[in-house]
């Protein structure tokens, strides 16, 4: 099958901002609803693996990967076990990410649960 | 005679008029002595050099800047000049701020210098001052054309950018930006190894502490504080150095301030009943390594915040941070955490660029 493959600095933007669209340009609340949240709701109804390639940009604001991430399961409701089942983080320039990323999902879920 | 000059009502009208009147009077005929007094013994010419460069601003309020003016070298002094500069700006007082006797201008105090003098600008609070007589001092506030500025008009403005053909270039504004962190490690990565690369750390940094002033700089408010940032290239030494201030609360304000609802709301309290800790540089040193964090949250921290620019020197991301918040100096290269005698209301943040730190080649 497939993979869907999102990678942030050539479908979003090279300078990935803040977190909530107030605070600035190309934060990660934009980031979900217009690419993020389509692109994993797709892949999780197809049953489809999908790799999010966090490479390539200028760096990250922690905000901004949690909300794009985290926000998944806090905003949209989606399946945190489905996520990762999933999900593929790519991220060789700041392999930091990955463990990052990883957290704010865990962090969302159960923050849900509660 | 009129029956209206005989009335008593205006007698005493009448009266009350001449009493203020010959008030007045007095008082000019004591301004006119003094003022001759003063001029006693000075040549027609030392008359004419006073009347044109002293006399002008003769109705400003004077501020001497310290002799050594950086932040890092000499917070108590430059938290002192900041601090009686702000009771003149509260009070919409004309200053003059004496910058002749100043040895030393450190990079990091330019951010310091323009960010004041717009202020008072750009609330039409008139703001002057003189030239440092120390040659290298001088030369520094001419780079970053602090000199220029001071002879320019500001409106209140969203956003400011200036010098931005000199090698210190400072901008402000209110919101996270991106994009400009983006440009500004371009242009700093050709001073430092010659071509365009990402520097990672140094965008996490800058966003981080843009959206520390958009959050938190303003208890009542998000959004109403600017920050400023100045940027000096030392090509010589290939090495950028970049200088971040916000007037907000400041950390530890801010930290008492929290309301419920927020996740350090309490924090401190928690903390407390966990660690002992003696004063704010202790405490800063717990929010520096992410105890806070972890405390008032319960989870394993994840480089959020101040914590994570501390991860980013860490990774060797940006050098030589400096932080000075409150009445707190933190060296974070040397560990260094140390209480300040004056308390600064805001967050100043300093750390450079050098060839050793790590980074990424530009092409995605």
């Amino acid at each position: 099958m497939q993979k869907i493959n999102i990678k942030i600095s050539r479908e979003f933007s090279p300078t990935p901002g803040p977190r909530y669209i107030h605070e600035g340009k190309f934060s990660g609340e934009l980031f979900r609803q217009q690419v993020l949240f389509p692109k994993v709701s797709n892949a999780l109804e197809t049953e489809t693996p999908f790799e999010v390639d966090l490479d390539g940009t200028a760096g990250y604001g922690t905000s901004f990967l949690e909300e794009s991430f985290g926000g998944l399961i806090r905003i949209h409701k989606l399946s945190y076990d489905r996520i990762i089942e999933l999900m593929t983080l790519k991220s060789d320039e700041e392999d930091y990410l990955i463990d990052d990323v990883n957290e704010y999902l865990k962090d969302a879920y159960e923050e849900s649960k509660k | 005679m009129k029956k209206l000059f005989t009335s008593a009502e205006f007698k005493k009208q009448n009266q009350r008029h001449a009493r203020r009147s010959w008030l007045r009077n007095q008082r000019f005929n004591d301004y006119l002595t003094a003022k001759n007094k003063s001029l006693l013994g000075i040549s027609e010419q030392g008359r004419e050099y006073k009347r044109k460069f002293q006399d002008p601003y003769k109705d400003y309020k004077k501020v001497y800047a310290p002799e050594v003016l950086s932040f890092i070298e000499n917070p108590e002094g430059v938290v002192e000049f900041i601090s009686e500069l702000k009771t003149l700006y509260d009070d919409k007082k004309k200053v003059f701020v004496v910058l002749k006797d100043v040895n030393i201008i450190a990079y990091d105090a330019i951010v310091v210098l323009l960010s004041i003098m717009v202020k008072f600008k750009a609330n039409r609070i008139k703001f002057n001052g003189d030239f440092p007589t120390n040659e290298s001092a001088r030369d520094v506030l001419i780079e970053s054309k602090f000199i220029k500025y001071l002879f320019q008009q500001f409106k209140k403005e969203e956003r400011y950018y200036l010098g931005q053909k000199s090698s210190i270039h400072t901008h402000a504004w209110k919101d996270v930006d991106s994009e400009l962190g983006y440009e500004l490690i371009k242009n700093a990565s050709k001073t430092v190894w010659g071509d365009e690369r990402r520097c990672q750390g140094v965008q996490r940094t800058l966003i981080e502490l843009m959206l520390n002033t958009n959050n938190h700089a303003d208890d009542s408010k998000k959004g109403e504080k600017h920050w400023w940032l100045s940027v000096h290239h030392d090509k010589t030494n290939h090495k950028v150095s970049f200088a971040f201030i916000d007037f907000g609360v400041g950390v530890f304000s801010s930290l008492n301030n929290k309301r419920k609802g927020s996740k350090f709301f309490g924090a401190l309290d928690k903390l407390k009943e966990k660690i002992q800790y003696g004063n704010n540089a202790e405490l800063l040193q717990l929010i520096m390594d992410g105890t806070l964090h972890r405390t008032a949250t319960g989870k394993p921290y994840h480089g959020k915040g101040l914590p994570g620019i501390n991860k980013a020197r860490e990774r060797n991301q940006i050098s030589n941070l400096n932080i000075i918040t409150n009445n707190v100096h933190a060296n974070l290269d040397s560990n260094e955490f140390r209480i300040i005698p004056n308390s600064f209301s805001g967050t100043f943040v300093y750390w450079e660029l050098n060839q050793q730190n790590l980074n990424c080649h530009a092409e995605n």
